[in-house]
């Protein structure tokens, strides 16, 4: 089986792990051939500086992630790609102006993956964060947003726009969530055998109060339709 | 420097007064002029002006016992105000550093709480520059507040219900089942 590769952000590793459903990432590299790949960046925030410092509230997830590292279900790849993120979050960070002013949208930890995607030709993205998420599915919802937060009115700089949507190609996310919903179907659970549907729902709002951008909404309108 | 020169009187006049609703209030200014222009300084202001409007609506900090401190918090304020015009943006960031010592001072008569004022303050206003829409790693960066405590924290709320998707959940399900089939 062809070998597919995710890209995924420090969030959903962390989430997954301080869930314990880390388990996930290895049922989906056995099963499917998945491959989930962090820049180094990555693997600094929610590994090295953890277990370096000895950060005690995250030493747990850092352990497992290493684990998962040394596994090879999650694969460390350094692109080195300094300019390319500068030029990337140059344009994000100049598409939205509040009263002739630049709107800073994201990061370059978040721009880092962006690139990374490109630059492997990765099509699949796995991330928790929001905004990023949103910029890349539909910018102009983050207008209307700032619009309703904000009350003022949001300019759009159109070319700066195009030229994200042209950088970032045609990227597909994934949240945790979906992760959850998909193994469930995929009978990752069926081991809880009467208790199957209601631990899903408990992954789910575990994940949800991780961090995990879904809404109480979403959740119910799920288990709504799980038999 | 604008949100500096027009907000930091009102809020030492607030402050003043005790008055918690107005200082809300201006809270929500800084914080909607914060998410224009995102500096350090703007940043710092959101998260003083939320934890003084914590302050004053906590009756066990506005005992007797606790006016020295009290009282040292507004000295502080009242010096950024009569320096801000003048101060560079290491000295205005020596004078929050100094607010904000005072604001320990005032904890330490009654830590009751394990995560302080100021801690709690940085954690709040962090999960909210996110929800307004700025990335999680901007307001991390901003607030000195890991992105773990951030998503905790916003997970826990209903931030993630008020925006509407440009996705439905089958949608997004669809994407992810190609993921495994293709």
């Amino acid at each position: 089986m062809k070998k597919r590769d995710v890209i995924v952000d420090a969030g959903v590793l962390i989430s997954l792990t301080s869930s314990c459903l880390d388990n996930l990432l290895y049922f989906y590299a056995e099963k499917y051939n998945l491959r989930f790949i962090i820049p180094p960046s990555v693997e600094n925030e929610a590994v090295t500086v953890p277990l370096k410092k000895n950060i005690r509230k995250y030493l747990f997830s850092a352990i497992r992630i290493k684990n998962a590292i040394d596994a090879g279900v999650v694969v460390v790849v350094d692109a080195k790609l300094e300019e390319d993120i500068k030029n990337l979050m140059s344009i994000a960070n100049n598409i939205f102006f509040v009263r002739g002013k630049p709107l800073h949208l994201i990061h370059k930890g978040e721009t880092e993956m962006l690139i990374l995607a490109k630059e492997l030709g990765v099509e699949y993205i796995l991330m928790d964060e929001r905004t990023t998420r949103i910029l890349i599915e539909a910018p102009i919802l983050l207008k209307k947003h700032f619009e309703k937060e904000f009350h003022v009115n949001v300019m759009v700089n159109k070319k700066n726009l195009q030229k994200l949507t042209h950088e970032i190609g045609p990227l597909r996310t994934l949240r945790t969530s979906e992760l959850v919903m998909l193994a469930y179907e995929k009978g990752y659970f069926k081991s809880f055998e009467s208790l199957e549907k209601n631990v899903l729902e408990a992954a789910l709002y575990k994940i949800k109060y991780s961090g995990c951008s879904i809404g109480f909404r979403e959740i119910k309108e799920y288990m709504s339709g799980v038999r | 420097m604008r949100t500096l020169f027009e907000y930091i009187p009102r809020i030492l006049s607030a402050f003043k007064k005790r008055d918690q609703r107005r200082l809300r209030k201006l809270n929500d200014s800084v914080l909607r002029e914060t998410a224009v222009d995102s500096t350090k300084i703007n940043f710092r202001l959101a998260i003083i002006s939320y934890v003084l409007s914590k302050i004053v609506s906590k009756p066990r900090l506005l005992s007797e016992e606790c006016q020295p401190a009290l009282s040292a918090i507004e000295y502080s304020l009242v010096k950024l105000v009569k320096k801000m015009r003048i101060a560079d943006e290491s000295m205005i960031m020596d004078l929050f550093s100094e607010i904000e010592t005072n604001v320990s001072l005032l904890e330490e008569r009654d830590p009751r709480f394990v995560i302080g004022l100021l801690s709690k303050g940085k954690l709040k206003m962090a999960a909210t520059f996110y929800a307004q829409g700025m990335s999680l790693g901007i307001a991390a960066e901003m607030t000195g507040i890991d992105k773990q405590e951030i998503l905790d924290y916003a997970g826990s709320t209903m931030m993630f219900d008020r925006l509407t998707e440009e996705k439905t959940l089958k949608e997004r399900m669809k994407i992810a089942r190609q993921l495994l089939s293709g």
